[in-house]
């Protein structure tokens, strides 16, 4: 199996970079519009696995529906950038080139794939209307990039073309989402939750098969999750998420070789491990926000902050920490991790 | 592209009490104007329905005006035997209503037992009613009231809604059922028989209000469906001759000639607008019955 | 304390649908035997479709069993009529994964709780104002304010809250045992410790024994570390033993690609020394010949495909398996 700390051989003229930029999406509610996502600045850097990190309420979802400029109505986005090479700014493009983007060179792949696959056709169907919404016209070589894919993930493709959604399992709906993402040669990925409804063994085949597909070729791969176990396995930064705002970011294995968030070590710690004392374990007090109960003013995770709750300090009541750069590639957004520096 | 968000001061959510039923009704149908008109509109004919017959003496007054227009006097024209149309639009509400009502009300006690006693025991018991079930559905209702009404002659509004009721439960079942084949899978179903609770408990404390929406939409719009069968039935001579009812009038009118000499016209299309508007009412009622029984969409 | 669970060689089998002349058998559970004391703790593991979830439905009285005895405190169920069974499944109560549908979305928790504790008073001859002096007995249980929780609708509250009140519910009946299918999956990861925590203490503070089901080890051992684990395959138990030998030293090949599949947190911990490359179902049918995974497992051999091996002990240790080839090998991750 692949690791986190295997770098890929990629050419990076291919692999195009990403940049977030003070990104702020909002949702209609009965009280106004409210930030379900809050001034992001994120790089994906050409050729990495950026894995995002968030419990429900996060905003995490809707960062990945951001990407694709896909962020439905009661929810708009209000404010930012996000810069592809060789697109420009995905949020200023036109409907028509909005809708070529998508599938042709930013691939997504849907959280619980077989929500996403038409019951009512078969594979090979579905993938050939794909190709025409994007006219795309030698067809028998769209069928024959598929069938490379699909084998390249261990599945025989001339049978998986002809089946239906119902007739494969998770592991395989999983493994088409992705070749469909993929098939129009995208050169950047995004994964929601892609192994939710998965047990551990398809779990692991399918990160597996991310960290190869990625790597051979040559993608810039954004995988949004709950699960820190996924990051670790798959993605060389990891970005955490916490009502909106990104708390924390940096290499993988730093992040979780010395957490500096509060929240990030929280998290961390309320992991029950299988190794070592089991009480090395603790539970994070308090429960995430929701689109209603994010503070409005000051540091978002005060109230379940440990830090906060031995001291409480001025500013994280008063201000929105901004992020801060602590060395070795990595950003903390803290108040008191910033004083400490 | 740079827009700050303005986030307003949000207020605590206190949570309330247990409302009264009457209370959510209240709030919920103000959340809508259309709902408010829908409400009003039949709250008028519920009170034209009640109250309106006893404003007239038993017959009518008979002018010489025959077929006329609307005028000061008679605000819809006359008959012909120029009565009152207004007079006898409300007198024949009475009927009308309280027919179609009591019908509903049959369709929707029969239809919801059967369909959640079938849907919640399945096996044998399911089996057995859903054969009765299909027999109802199998009925030609139409065809059976016409002959009905050779040995029969409905003189109360509570026979005719009897009647109606009986034949008309069959879908309702099957939909019922069906919704309560899903309903028991859910985990608080399981776990109610596992805790030991009552069929009877579960059947009406959990299952029932959970298809109540459903219930209560079809209640209304089975009171629509029903006045439709009986205005047809009127029209078309079958039942008793009885001036002051809705769908007589409609034959008593096309019989009279003034589909083709237009005089009289307001005699012809007041019932039918009394319908139509009952009708709308009805369904712009119905918009609020989802929201009325589900605590999820009650949300201050 | 009361109590003990064990069950004795149960099969359940499910006629698949589909063709009317020729019905064809799925074997969810082909003899399974387990023992849980009372008090104690025992895990269940395995992928999906493997019977973990059958077994825990016939535990808590929600499924019937084909052949086998189920013991409750030594009393045979299936030598029992149906509704003299009914008090010894009460005593077993099942908390889903979905804490949403566990709970009626048009009641209040009040009202939730009311129903079983009015049956419970009634049973055990209590007044009326025992109800709700026990309500809030069992909320504070469950670590709930029962002001705030009271008067509210599931939907109002948090998906570790909802959950907890089904913890609280099924405490109204004073069970014995606890039987919980992946009843933190659902919830947010910050969270799921909470409800492992309160899982692990109502052990001590209540004296229910938990069966926990599910695939995910690590929340297995939080609850269980001094029980017992069942690795369960297509419907067989292929190892068990203590909870803490089985994961440090597994034997049987299954077990430890499982094992080897979960994720390592790199920076935190290294992959374990003999950590292996899992292999997955992808074909439909699965020969029902010799050993059940011999189309699945790295060591197999002609053997294998040929004869089933039994459940047996491996001497000294406690764990048994039932493999031709066991060998303990270290997967889980280390410490970094």
């Amino acid at each position: 199996m692949t690791t986190a700390t295997e770098s890929s051989t990629v050419d990076e003229r291919t692999s195009p970079g990403v940049r977030i930029r003070d990104l702020t999406v909002a949702y209609r509610t009965p009280a106004g519009e409210l930030p379900a996502v809050s001034g992001i600045n994120l790089d994906l850097a050409p050729g990495s696995i950026t894995g995002l990190v968030g419990e429900s309420g996060s905003g995490k979802s809707t960062m990945a529906l951001a990407m694709l400029n896909a962020v439905q109505q009661p929810g708009r986005i209000t404010g930012g950038a996000i810069e592809i090479d060789g697109l420009g700014d995905v949020l200023s493009l036109s409907p028509k080139q909005i809708r070529a983007v998508r599938g042709g060179s930013i691939g997504y792949v849907f959280q619980a794939a077989q929500n996403s696959l038409n019951p009512l056709k078969t594979v090979g169907k579905q993938l050939l209307d794909l190709g025409r919404s994007h006219g795309v016209e030698d067809r028998r070589a769209l069928v024959r990039q598929a069938r490379e894919l699909l084998s390249r993930m261990g599945l025989s493709g001339e049978r998986v073309l002809d089946s239906y959604q119902h007739e494969l399992s998770g592991g395989m709906r999983q493994r088409v989402g992705i070749m469909l993402a993929l098939v129009l040669n995208a050169h950047v990925l995004v994964l929601d939750e892609p192994t939710t409804a998965l047990d551990m063994i398809s779990q692991a085949n399918i990160l597996s098969i991310i960290s190869d597909v990625h790597a051979e070729r040559g993608l810039t791969t954004l995988v949004v999750t709950h699960d820190i176990g996924v990051v670790a396995e798959v993605a060389d930064r990891v970005a955490v998420m916490y009502g909106g705002r990104l708390v924390e970011q940096g290499p993988t294995v730093d992040v979780l070789r010395t957490p500096s968030h509060p929240y990030t070590k929280g998290l961390i710690t309320a992991i029950p491990r299988l190794t070592g004392d089991p009480d090395v374990a603790r539970p994070l007090p308090g429960r995430p926000p929701t689109l209603g109960t994010i503070p409005r003013k000051g540091c978002v995770f005060r109230e379940r902050c440990a830090v906060y709750a031995a001291g409480a300090r001025e500013d994280c009541e008063t201000l929105d920490p901004p992020a801060h750069d602590v060395g070795g590639g990595r950003l903390v957004a803290c108040h008191a991790v910033e004083g400490e520096q | 592209m740079s827009t700050t968000v303005e986030v307003p001061v949000v207020k605590p959510v206190v949570p309330a009490r247990r409302t009264k039923f009457l209370t959510n009704l209240w709030k919920v149908l103000r959340r809508k104007p259309s709902r408010m008109i829908g409400a009003f509109i039949v709250a008028l004919f519920v009170v034209m329905g009640v109250i309106g017959p006893w404003l007239y003496p038993d017959n009518l007054p008979k002018s010489a005006d025959l077929l006329a227009g609307p005028s000061l006097s008679h605000l819809l024209g006359t008959d012909f035997e120029g009565a009152d149309v207004l007079a006898e639009l409300v007198i024949g509400s009475r009927y009308v209503l309280t027919a179609a009502a009591v019908a509903a009300l049959v369709t929707v006690v029969v239809g919801v037992a059967v369909g959640l006693y079938a849907g919640y025991r399945r096996g044998r018991p399911d089996s057995a009613l859903m054969r009765i079930t299909d027999f109802v559905l199998t009925i030609p209702g139409f065809p059976l009231l016409l002959v009905l009404t050779t040995v029969w002659k409905f003189d109360s509004a509570l026979q005719m809604g009897l009647v109606l009721g009986l034949t008309g439960w069959g879908g309702l079942a099957r939909s019922v059922r069906s919704q309560t084949l899903s309903l028991r899978e859910r985990g608080f179903v399981e776990a109610a028989r596992g805790l030991g609770l009552s069929t009877p408990h579960i059947v009406s404390r959990e299952l029932l209000p959970n298809i109540a929406p459903y219930v209560a939409m079809n209640l209304l719009i089975g009171v629509t469906t029903f006045i439709y069968s009986q205005v047809g039935l009127f029209y078309l001579g079958v039942l008793p001759y009885n001036s002051t009812n809705w769908g007589v009038m409609i034959q008593l009118a096309v019989n009279n000639g003034v589909t083709q000499t237009g005089a009289g016209l307001s005699y012809l299309m007041a019932p039918l607008v009394a319908i139509l508007l009952l009708t709308l009412g009805v369904v712009l009622l119905v918009d609020a019955m989802d929201e009325v029984f589900n605590p999820r969409l009650r949300e201050d | 304390m009361s109590g003990e669970i064990e069950g004795v060689g149960i099969v359940k089998t499910y006629q698949a649908r589909g063709d009317v002349l020729k019905g064809q058998a799925v074997q969810a559970l082909r003899g399974v035997d387990f023992r849980i004391p009372a008090g104690g703790a025992a895990s269940f593991i395995g992928e999906s479709g493997c019977g973990k979830t059958t077994l825990g439905r016939i535990l808590a009285g929600l499924e019937t069993y084909d052949s086998g005895q189920l013991r409750v405190d030594g009393v045979d169920l299936s030598a029992l009529r149906p509704r003299k069974r009914e008090p010894y499944f009460r005593r077993i109560q099942m908390i889903h994964q979905d804490p949403y549908s566990a709970l009626n979305p048009t009641r209040t928790v009040d009202a939730i709780l009311t129903d079983p504790l009015t049956l419970r008073a009634k049973q055990t001859g209590r007044p009326k104002s025992w109800i709700a002096e026990r309500q809030r007995e069992v909320l504070s249980l469950v670590g709930l304010e029962p002001d705030y929780v009271l008067p509210r609708y599931p939907h109002q509250l948090s998906g570790g809250m909802r959950q907890r009140v089904v913890i609280a519910r099924a405490l109204t009946v004073d069970p014995d045992a606890l039987v919980a299918d992946e009843a933190v999956s659902m919830i947010d990861v910050s969270l799921r410790l909470g409800i492992l925590k309160l899982l692990r203490e109502l052990r001590e503070t209540v004296g229910v024994s938990v069966l926990f089901i599910t695939h995910d080890v690590a929340t297995a051992r939080y609850i269980g570390s001094d029980g017992e684990l069942y690795v369960i395959y297509r419907g067989q138990i292929i190892e068990h033993g203590p909870t803490e030998t089985v994961i440090a030293d597994p034997v049987h090949p299954y077990t430890q690609c499982l094992l080897s599949a979960i994720p390592v947190l790199h920076g935190l911990e290294r992959p374990g020394p003999d950590r292996l490359v899992p292999t997955e179902p992808l074909a439909d049918s699965q020969s029902d010949t010799g050993c059940l995974f011999a189309a699945r497992c790295p060591f197999v051999t002609d053997r294998c495909r040929t004869e089933r091996p039994e459940l047996g002990h491996d001497g000294g240790t406690g764990q048994e398996h039932a493999c031709f080839h066991p060998e303990r090998r270290h997967v889980v991750a280390v410490s970094a």
